[in-house]
């Protein structure tokens, strides 16, 4: 019984390995195949030969191996040292520099607008005392900008949370405003306004 | 002999059923690509090409001429790399 075994699996094991060699000469005459295919179908419908150029052409765009200029065969250190003429204040600045300083002297790019607000906020925080006896205009002007940075970030907080509370209560107001003096004519005490200023909102709205 | 055929029958429909046969295809495919295989082969169809004519050449004329050679030009660390995961796929499935 076990030699039987032993002679089937031995056996089995040679017939295994033809086995195995003929699965793998399928699967690369499968690939072959694929392969004609492709060819085939590519050299009929003319874009087998697209990525063949003549010699001339292979030679003039050939990657370029020479020490400072780059695989183009382009110098590249050229504009470092060349200087260009600012068209804005006419000034003669190095081409390296010549992007940010560009950017200071016409007053645009992020920087520019973050310097601008320093200067105003510490401006004003030494002009202030000067401009006293200036129009109401210019108070509140000081009044806006004094600490604007300080202010703007508060307003930036509040903005969101109140915003569209705020424009509705001003809708109300105004659409509203008509409506409250009408019931002011008619209720007879003044005290009772603020008191009752809910109520007055439920009356409007039953009117509605 | 049949009970052979048979369990190679059996063996060949798990192999494509199990989805090993295309994982097999692949990995072939990608070898050979690495290998450069193909871009050899793919010149001696050009050279079949160039010698028939654009027109005239014919899915067979390629075939012909180039799958005896495609054979041969595979590398053996390919084909042992291969053998190996198809032996053990018959070891594990030929009970």
């Amino acid at each position: 019984m076990k030699m039987e075994d032993v002679s089937l699996s031995s056996m089995d094991n040679s017939k295994m390995e033809g086995f195995a060699q003929e699965i793998l000469s399928d699967l690369v005459e499968d690939a072959c195949l694929g392969l004609c295919f492709e060819v085939h179908r590519a050299v009929k419908q003319g874009y087998f030969f697209l990525d063949d150029t003549d010699q001339e052409s292979m030679k003039d765009f050939e990657i370029v191996d020479q020490p400072g200029v780059d695989i183009f065969g382009q110098v590249y250190n050229q504009w470092k040292n060349k200087e260009c003429v600012c068209p804005n204040c006419s000034r003669s600045i190095a081409a390296s520099r010549f992007a940010p300083h560009l950017e200071k002297c016409l007053g645009m790019g992020r920087n520019s607008s973050r310097i601008a607000n320093r200067r105003i906020a510490s401006g004003n925080n030494t002009n202030k005392s000067e401009s006293d006896q200036e129009d109401n205009d210019d108070v509140n002007d000081n009044d806006w900008s004094y600490g604007a940075e300080k202010k703007a970030k508060k307003r930036k907080s509040d903005k969101n949370p109140n915003s569209p509370r705020r424009s509705k209560s001003m809708k109300h107001k105004n659409g509203r405003l008509k409506r409250r003096n009408e019931l002011e004519k008619i209720s007879t005490s003044k005290k009772a306004e603020p008191q009752s200023a809910p109520t007055h909102y439920v009356i409007v709205m039953d009117q509605w | 002999m049949s009970k052979e055929s048979q369990m190679r029958a059996a063996i060949n429909q798990k192999l494509i059923e199990m989805g090993e046969r295309e994982r097999l295809k692949e990995l072939l495919r990608a070898k050979l690509i690495e290998c450069g295989w193909r871009d050899q082969l793919k010149a001696l169809c050009k050279e079949v090409i160039k010698e028939k004519g654009i027109e005239n050449v014919t899915v067979e004329d390629l075939v012909a001429g180039v799958t005896p050679k495609g054979r041969a030009l595979v590398p053996d660390s390919v084909k042992k790399e291969l053998l190996q995961r198809i032996r053990a796929f018959l070891a594990q499935h030929s009970t």
